[in-house]
């Protein structure tokens, strides 16, 4: 799991951890959902009644904003606020913070006419909260008899339940879940990767990734079913074309890893010396990497020096749909 | 029935999102209603469109009283901005803005377009266009637009 050997003694049971990398945008007027339609890969996640004055029935849901050639521009976490009578339609999007601005001029060139606002959110913040014992990840959750009524929002992060709970909250998160501490973020992107969820701009270049390859439909991120939206056309053929022939997978180096880490863009090579795709992103041994599914099974390396080089084995994700193993 | 001369069964069916096939199938042979000439159209030239023969028969054809087409762009779709054609009857104020949106007229035939979306049409040709495939009222040489979806409703835009 992603605790350490600390917490069997103080007893913690989820660990929270704050995502400053991430940032929250929101979008709301009455036409927040053909507006946001238009411009996503994915149906929105709407909300339930809202009952009192929790709002644990807000719905979060996964996409990707597409540009006009299909390229993966932004990934967003989407949650649909409970909406009371005389309130409109609201989404929170949470974003890569490094492109919050870019995010928002992107939705306001689109915007024309519509009635809808779009502003930063600020005063929120974004927590993630994964349980110490791993076999937990599928249990009741966190907050669960608690009144939360400090929590606007709590939700299983809709990707894969391999990632936990998302937490929005203008208070601290570990204070607010029993059983609750506070987390390193190193461990939370170590964990990230080992499942193989990529996230934000170093493992979603914008303009670059295609959003089929980073796996986007394992992640419930995509509807082949809903109406148009920027970049569908390519993304649609190549999803009724059949054949994705690379993929995000998650990279666990063997060897030792230079200082600096492993450049993005590295070539990964097989062991005799074939191209089998992409070093992407990581931290520490453990990375995401572009990879041709046929090549993943044998050893792979990548140089690193004229005469150096670090071995690394790729990994099919349990969580994804049996049909690709 | 004039006004269903030239179309084939399938063009019958008219892309537009209101519903004109009772108004196609109708004797419509009563006397057009006097239509307001307009003097506000923009200066020459300046955030202009244009209105094809084409456009103008068919909106003869199947308007009343004051009704007008009425075009806009709305974000997204998938190229990234598309057109919407509807038929209205009330001019707003920012359809008159000089040459910032503006009431084309041609013919006894006009085409309203409000200053947002005329900054991504002008100079473009409003046409209606009758193929196999469908007969609708199409936007065709926008100068703003720069690569489009198949179907022709969504285009993207020059940078």
């Amino acid at each position: 799991g992603c605790c350490q050997g600390a917490d069997s003694a103080s007893g913690a049971t989820w660990a929270c951890f704050l995502l400053g990398e991430r940032a929250l945008v929101r979008v709301r007027g009455p036409d927040s959902a053909p507006f946001l339609l238009g411009l996503l890969t994915n149906e929105l996640p709407l909300p339930g009644p809202a009952v009192g004055e929790a709002s644990t029935s807000a719905r979060a849901g996964y996409a990707h904003f597409l540009n006009v050639q299909g390229r993966t521009l932004y990934d967003v976490i989407l949650y649909g606020l409970p909406e009371r009578s005389s309130e409109q339609p609201t989404f929170l999007l949470e974003c890569d913070s490094s492109v919050v601005d870019a995010l928002q001029r992107h939705l306001l060139l689109h915007k024309i006419r519509r009635k809808v606002t779009v502003e930063p959110c600020p005063e929120l913040r974004v927590w993630a909260v994964l349980p110490c014992a791993p076999g937990e990840a599928g249990g009741g959750g966190p907050l669960r008899k608690k009144a939360a009524v400090c929590a606007p929002v709590l939700t299983r992060d809709p990707r894969t339940y391999r990632m936990g709970w998302r937490l929005l909250s203008q208070d601290e998160g570990s204070a607010l879940v029993p059983g609750g501490r506070l987390g390193d973020l190193q461990d939370y992107h170590r964990h990230r990767y080992q499942q193989g969820v990529p996230e934000g701009v170093h493992d979603l270049p914008p303009g670059v990734a295609l959003p089929l390859e980073s796996n986007l439909a394992f992640m419930n991120g995509i509807s082949f079913t809903k109406g148009c939206y920027i970049g569908q056309e390519l993304t649609a053929r190549t999803h009724h074309m059949g054949v994705i022939r690379k993929r995000l997978f998650p990279v666990q180096f063997s060897g030792a890893v230079p200082g600096g880490g492993i450049a993005p863009g590295a070539s990964v090579l097989t062991e005799s010396g074939q191209a089998a795709g992409k070093y992407r992103a990581g931290l520490g041994d453990v990375g995401l990497a572009l990879l041709r599914s046929e090549k993943i099974k044998g050893p792979l390396h990548i140089r690193t020096s004229e005469s150096g080089l670090v071995a690394l084995t790729a990994s099919v994700p349990d969580w994804w749909p049996t049909a690709t193993k | 029935m004039a006004a269903v001369r030239g179309l084939t069964a399938v063009a019958l069916r008219v892309v537009t999102p209101w519903q004109r096939s009772s108004r196609l199938l109708a004797a419509s042979s009563g006397p057009r209603a006097l239509r307001e000439v307009s003097s506000s159209s923009p200066e020459a030239g300046e955030g202009q469109i244009h209105l094809t023969d084409s456009c103008v028969q068919r909106l003869l054809e199947i308007t009343e009283g004051s009704e007008f087409l009425r075009l806009e762009v709305e974000g997204g779709g998938c190229s990234g901005f598309q057109y919407k054609f509807s038929l209205d009857t009330v001019i707003n104020p920012d359809d008159r803005q000089g040459e910032r949106g503006g009431v084309f007229e041609k013919g006894g035939a006009r085409v309203v377009v409000d200053s947002d979306s005329l900054a991504f049409v002008k100079g473009a040709h409003v046409d209606f266009s009758q193929e196999l495939i469908r007969s609708s009222f199409q936007v065709l040489n926008n100068p703003q637009a720069q690569q489009g979806c198949s179907c022709g409703s969504s285009f993207s835009v020059k940078l």
